[in-house]
């Protein structure tokens, strides 16, 4: 996987590209803010981009706005933002460029490798990963049909929401997968989700999780 | 004896300080000043004045009294401007008047309201007879000073051969005594040297109390007022504390947020080295003490200064009602950014706000509006369709938040009957008083 790093603390810089390269990825470019950022992408076309939502020049929301160009200019390259918080509205913004290619984690999530790889990588394919955060704090949001799950039910659409496949799902609940296909399957009944192409299902599942 | 003998010398040794012929100057400067800005002001104020009592003539008139006030206001300028190049002593000007909007904005109609304006005309008045005395405490000085030299006069011009009677040579004196004082004599020279040193020491020592008379004067009616530099005083505060919490934000940010995710990255890159499995359990028990900490600094920052106020108002509101358990409608119109205090302050109340509604009001869902009305006062409005009877008087929370929009002259109205709705309006100065911009 050929990844570009917008950071513009360089202790996490380096220590993301070590990381990565130790990884057998290749780490492109890293860089400090978002303009050498959309720069880098233009240059590498990377698979993959992390960068932090608040870097130089005005601190704010460089590293979100950067994300949403270039989603819509280079669609095959996929965005992880790397934040210190998790902002709902910033989530927000970030999906409505659409709910596949793009990534929201906490920056201390680096420290179980395994999964932020596997987050990474799922953001490069054209998946989602967003934080634990970030669902638990939509999760707050009242919807009848999302009311009426069970408990087990919401656990198995926060994931869905950070973008895991079956299999994934059913490896972090310790269910089997059947069990985790009659969950989904409950869940779309209850968001009277139509039976169309299941993947459509999935998001429109995640995406009435997001909105609500 | 000592003490008078040491009195004597303090008097007598002024003509030989600079800090008494500075005064003189500063006597001389001033008298100009003002006494042809007293004429100017009285030449403007005065048909002003007379304009205005004729109510028809007021559209003239009071224009007019506007330019006397400017004119007054210029002329402290000056004044103040003299008193630091003669003493050094530096007065700050008042706040000037700031132009309301519209036609009466254009014609200076805030001149008229202006407290600092109406002071400097006070000055103009106090000074005129100041001007006169210290005018006169300057040509005492320096005519003093011409007397003594007549004994060199004398000596250069008169006395030759000796003997000879000098050429009448007539004396000024700053005392009228009916005629003029001639002097022919050589004991007649040193008279009137000896009158001029006396002069001298007279002049200068008036012109130190007209010189300390017009300094108070100045420092009372050219200054600053109190009430403005209080104002200005606690804007600076209010500025100061809003500009230092966020700097605490930043540096956290930076600074150990930054150093706890590195840590965390490289506990990860340990954790996935490490093949002992006692060693991986305190890895990961040191990882989940990372992820604590950084949850407690993000719930700190967000008190202090929420980051996402930084992209402006509407969007932390937007935020705010995000992460809110219940449904929250946010309408904002927000042509222009308030200041950096006034922003913090608004955030802080709708969040206040909004938590007592999910509190205490079983609210289903709540409103927040937010809009400048012209320009000039930010006002927020949280409504919720709760069971009202919120009492101002008993919560503390309605009451700090009155407390804290005070401390920018804003101000906080509760309507909450029992049984809803409650609304919650606060108002906040879209520009600090005694503040900037």
């Amino acid at each position: 996987m050929r990844v570009v790093i917008a950071e513009d603390a360089a202790v996490l810089r380096e220590g993301l590209a070590r990381l990565l390269a130790g990884h057998g990825h290749k780490v492109c470019a890293a860089v400090a803010d978002a303009e050498a950022l959309n720069a880098a992408v233009t240059e590498h076309a990377p698979d993959a981009v992390i960068a932090d939502i608040r870097m130089p020049p005005t601190h704010t929301d460089e590293g979100l706005r950067a994300a949403v160009t270039i989603r819509r200019d280079f669609p095959s390259t996929g965005v992880l933002l790397f934040s210190q918080y998790i902002e709902t509205l910033y989530t927000a913004r970030l999906l409505q460029a659409g709910t596949g290619g793009v990534g929201y984690l906490l920056k201390e999530r680096v420290g179980n490798v395994a999964d932020f790889i596997s987050a990474l990588e799922r953001v490069a394919a054209g998946g989602t990963a967003l934080d634990p955060e970030v669902i638990s704090q939509l999760l707050r949001k009242p919807d009848p049909g999302l009311a009426s799950l069970t408990a087990r039910e919401r656990e198995v659409l926060a994931l869905m929401a950070e973008g895991r496949s079956n299999s994934g799902i059913a490896g972090k609940l310790v269910l089997s997968e059947g069990a985790v296909e009659k969950h989904i399957a409950s869940i779309f009944g209850k968001l009277s989700l139509e039976p169309e192409a299941a993947d459509n299902r999935r998001v429109l599942a995640v995406l009435r999780y997001l909105r609500a | 004896m000592n003490g008078i003998g040491r009195v004597a010398v303090l008097l007598l040794r002024a003509p030989f300080t600079r800090r008494a012929w500075r005064d003189v100057w500063f006597c001389t400067a001033g008298a100009i000043t003002g006494l042809a800005g007293f004429a100017v002001v009285v030449a403007t104020l005065v048909p002003a004045l007379a304009l205005i009592a004729t109510a028809v003539g007021a559209v003239i008139g009071l224009p007019l009294a506007g330019t006397a006030i400017g004119i007054a206001r210029r002329l402290g300028g000056a004044h103040r401007q003299l008193l630091w190049l003669a003493t050094g002593k530096r007065v700050t000007a008042p706040a000037a008047p700031r132009a309301g909007p519209g036609v009466p904005g254009r014609l200076g109609w805030q001149r008229l309201r202006d407290p600092g304006g109406w002071r400097a005309i006070g000055y103009t008045g106090a000074k005129l007879p100041v001007s006169v005395a210290a005018g006169y405490a300057a040509a005492a000085a320096v005519i003093g000073l011409v007397d003594c030299a007549y004994p060199l006069a004398w000596v250069a011009f008169g006395n030759r051969p000796a003997g000879t009677r000098l050429k009448p040579l007539k004396a000024l004196f700053p005392v009228y005594h009916g005629q003029h004082w001639v002097v022919r004599t050589w004991p007649g020279a040193l008279t009137t040297a000896l009158l001029g040193a006396v002069c001298v020491l007279a002049g200068l020592w008036l012109a130190r109390g007209m010189t300390m008379l017009d300094t108070w004067l100045i420092h009372s009616l050219l200054g600053p007022s109190r009430v403005s530099e209080l104002e200005r005083t606690r804007a600076i505060a209010v500025d100061d504390a809003a500009t230092a919490l966020r700097r605490i934000e930043r540096d956290l940010h930076d600074g150990a947020q930054v150093r706890l995710a590195a840590v965390a990255l490289n506990l990860g890159m340990a954790r996935e080295q490490a093949s002992d499995d006692v060693l991986r359990e305190l890895l990961d028990a040191a990882q989940a003490e990372v992820s604590g900490a950084l949850d407690d600094l993000r719930r700190i920052a967000r008190g202090i200064h929420p980051p996402v106020l930084d992209s402006g108002l509407a969007d932390a509101l937007a935020s705010l009602a995000a992460a809110c358990p219940i449904p929250v409608r946010v309408r904002a119109d927000l042509p222009e950014r308030p200041p950096q205090a006034i922003e913090t302050m608004a955030y802080f109340c709708a969040a206040e706000l909004l938590a007592n509604a999910i509190k205490h009001s079983s609210a289903n869902t709540v409103d927040i509006t937010i809009y400048t009305e012209r320009f000039r006062v930010l006002h927020l409005q949280v409504t919720d369709d709760g069971i009202g009877g919120a009492n101002p008087s008993r919560g503390s929370g309605l009451r700090g938040l009155a407390q804290r929009a005070s401390t920018v002259d804003g101000t906080v109205r509760v309507a909450s009957p029992p049984g809803g709705p409650t609304t919650v309006t606060v108002e906040l100065p879209m520009r600090i008083r005694g503040g900037g911009t």
